[in-house]
């Protein structure tokens, strides 16, 4: 299957349009009647630099002709843990206030842990060690040493 | 001056509870160092959340240690195994391991520590005695010439970051964007906050590196789950006695490598982009050229291993001149370490030595005793690295991903952090899988602010823009930018192409005029002397008929590593 359009392209139409709304945003940005520059010429001059180089690579990248395209199955083998970590991870964050960080941290380990390697009844066990012990030792060393007040959520403040 | 700075220093540092921490820095710099896939950013990234709670000499110290550490940690798989731990020991591989594979695994190791440990020595004299003499020239910069070398940092950083130099410009440019989320430095102002309360204060510049740079690494290294299953080292490297004695008669006797690799390994590291992954593929390439017995590299010669190991070492006293002295970090190693020095309240610039030079040289002098500390503690490293080449990557990717949100979180104690992390984590990982290169990014954010600052101060001071080419030292950070530009393509070229025997000449002729502007005695004479090799260049390769010759390339090399 050949796509009619290379990845590189695709990147470069989607920096050009990043440009464009971090352009139309950057009018939002306040004006002030003090400091020799205003707030939005950096931004403006950065963004500037990036379209040009943007069109250099999208130049660059219809040149190179199209390529062959990942078939949807092997995108989602090859990027299957990535995808599993991220979303793991973003659980951990959206229940951080209810688990907080010590019960949400050992959760999240046992499971990417259990995601990554294999889910033999012992290799289960080991990584629910791992989890307990690693997790367990971080907090308490940035609980205890360092006097780090960590999230400590709903759950066990009720206990 | 120099000697009260260091014994000022002396009494700050020499103290049972930093050495310990110093120590406890380099064994773990050592052990993630050594580990194929971790990088020694990684280690110095994952150790500042540690530090926080320290003081400031205590945190930096450890630092310190940790970066002395992840240098020679390296040798050790390199070595024993044939895998590289980091980058800046992929030229050890070259000669270490066939002089393990030929019976002498003790001694290769010994000669890395030993040239480890006299390269990072070197680099700690030069660092102490040259790094306020750049601070001298760095008081002479204005606002103009802070921006145009920030500009040369940015572009050398992404011609030499990877095959795609608009890759890695536009990842300059993507960073320098990141750097302009949130509150300006300038005016007080919001930018880029699309409504959302948690974005006006920006992003914190530790979350957005760990999750560029670490969090990105992690789930490339756990993207092939038979590899992620499997313990770090399958080879099963075997614990050696080190042999110092026979290494130290090796160095004596190959003196004249170690002084040369470690100066390459300074130099290199002075320059900005530039570590120690190049430092060592340089020092034994000019070995080698040096060598009465050129041969004999590559099938376990001494030299190679002094070469490469002297010069990695040296290269992170390099960096830390042009860090310390000027504020501008070289390479993502020492953005990161800038990162820890503003944590703790220590901002990096032309005075920041004058001011306080107790702190500096406790600094200077931190790098110098982590030395001894990596020479001291390296056998229990080794022991704690072949402890750990048994767990698979997937066990230490899943236990980092939670240790690093909890460090992001003890930054600040608060929870946007560690979503800065999240999403910094997948486009730092995006961008690997779409081939753009990391280091200009990170670097786009920490010079970003620098960068606008500086702008806004030389256009505060005057509306001249033509003050940014008429000035020497703007003028001169702004050729070499547009030579960094051109370097990939002279890079691939060279041997090739009739133009690239131009190039060497034509930058050595263009440098000169700024360095005339400079006035004084000593640039006008460096000038004369560029002058004279670039006309010499010239002459030389016209007596030739312009004839290529392909150059030496070692790339077959590295491939087989």
């Amino acid at each position: 299957m050949v796509s009619a359009i290379n990845r590189d392209t695709a990147v470069a139409v989607f920096l050009l349009l990043f440009c464009g709304v971090f352009y139309a945003a950057s009018f939002q940005i306040e004006q002030t009647s003090y400091g020799t520059i205003g707030a939005d010429v950096w931004p403006r001059l950065v963004l500037g630099v990036l379209f040009v180089l943007s069109t250099v690579y999208l130049f660059q990248s219809v040149r190179m002709g199209p390529d062959e395209a990942v078939k949807q199955k092997g995108f989602l083998v090859r990027y299957r843990n990535a995808i599993l970590c991220y979303g793991l991870f973003l659980v951990f964050l959206l229940t951080l206030d209810f688990l907080g960080m010590l019960l949400g941290g050992v959760l999240f380990v046992f499971m990417a842990l259990s995601v990554l390697g294999e889910r033999t009844p012992r290799q289960l066990a080991i990584h629910a060690g791992v989890a307990v012990v690693s997790v367990g030792a971080m907090w308490s060393i940035f609980t205890f040493a360092l006097r780090v007040i960590l999230p400590e959520g709903e759950v066990l403040s009720i206990w | 001056m120099l000697i009260e700075n260091i014994i000022g220093a002396f009494g700050e540092v020499v103290q049972v509870k930093i050495m310990l921490l110093m120590a406890l820095g380099v064994l773990s710099g050592l052990v993630a160092g050594a580990i194929p896939g971790f990088t020694i950013t990684m280690a110095v990234v994952l150790t500042l959340p540690f530090t926080f709670g320290l003081s400031t000499i205590e945190g930096l110290a450890t630092m310190i240690g940790v970066f002395v550490g992840g240098l020679s940690g390296g040798l050790m798989s390199g070595i024993l195994t044939g895998i590289p731990g980091t980058p800046s020991s992929v030229a050890t591989t070259f000669d270490g391991f066939p002089m393990a594979r030929k019976g002498r695994p003790g001694l290769a190791l010994g000669i890395g520590v030993w040239s480890s440990f006299m390269g990072g020595i070197f680099s700690a004299i030069l660092l102490m005695t040259l790094a306020p003499q750049l601070a001298r020239i760095g008081l002479e910069f204005g606002p103009w010439d802070y921006f145009s070398l920030v500009l040369f940092a940015l572009t050398i950083t992404a011609s030499l970051a990877g095959e795609n130099l608009t890759k890695g410009l536009i990842a300059g440019a993507l960073g320098l964007l990141v750097a302009t989320i949130g509150e300006d430095d300038i005016n007080g102002v919001a930018r880029f906050n699309f409504g959302t309360d948690a974005l006006k204060q920006g992003f914190a510049f530790l979350p957005v590196l760990v999750g560029l740079f670490a969090f990105s690494q992690l789930m490339s290294d756990v993207q092939d789950s038979a590899t992620a299953r499997k313990p770090l080292m399958e080879k099963g490297a075997k614990a050696v006695r080190v042999e110092h004695l026979a290494a130290i008669k090796a160095l004596a006797g190959d003196w004249v490598n170690l002084i040369r690799s470690s100066l390459i390994g300074v130099f290199t590291g002075i320059l900005p982009a530039a570590g120690g992954s190049i430092s060592n593929i340089l020092a034994y390439d000019q070995a080698k050229k040096a060598s009465k017995r050129p041969q004999e590299y590559g099938t376990g010669c001494p030299g190679g291993i002094i070469a490469s190991e002297s010069a990695n070492n040296a290269t992170a006293g390099g960096a830390l001149i042009t860090m310390m002295a000027l504020g501008i970090p070289g390479d993502v190693v020492t953005a990161v370490m800038l990162g820890a020095l503003l944590i703790h309240d220590v901002v990096p610039s032309p005075s920041f030595i004058g001011e306080q030079p107790v702190l500096a040289y406790s600094i200077f002098l931190a790098f110098f005793l982590s030395n001894f500390l990596m020479l001291g503690t390296q056998a229990i490293a080794l022991r704690a690295f072949l402890l750990v080449t048994r767990i698979p990557m997937y066990m230490l990717a899943g236990v980092i991903l939670a240790y690093c949100a909890i460090g992001v979180f003890a930054l600040h104690n608060v929870t946007f952090d560690i979503w800065t992390l999240f999403w910094f984590g997948m486009i730092g990982y995006v961008m690997r899988q779409l081939g753009f290169p990391l280091a200009p990014m990170i670097l786009g954010v920490v010079l970003g602010g620098i960068a606008e600052v500086n702008l806004s101060r030389a256009v505060a001071i005057s509306g001249d823009l033509t003050l940014f080419v008429t000035r020497p030292w703007s003028l001169f950070f702004l050729i070499i930018a547009i030579f960094s530009i051109v370097f990939p393509w002279y890079q691939k070229h060279r041997g090739r192409k009739q133009w690239t025997l131009g190039f060497l000449p034509a930058l050595c002729l263009a440098l000169a005029p700024p360095l005339f502007m400079m006035g004084g005695v000593t640039r006008p004479i460096v000038g004369g002397l560029l002058v004279a090799v670039g006309a010499w260049l010239l002459v030389s390769r016209h007596r030739q008929g312009w004839k290529l010759t392909a150059p030496v390339e070692h790339a077959a090399r590295l491939e087989e590593t």
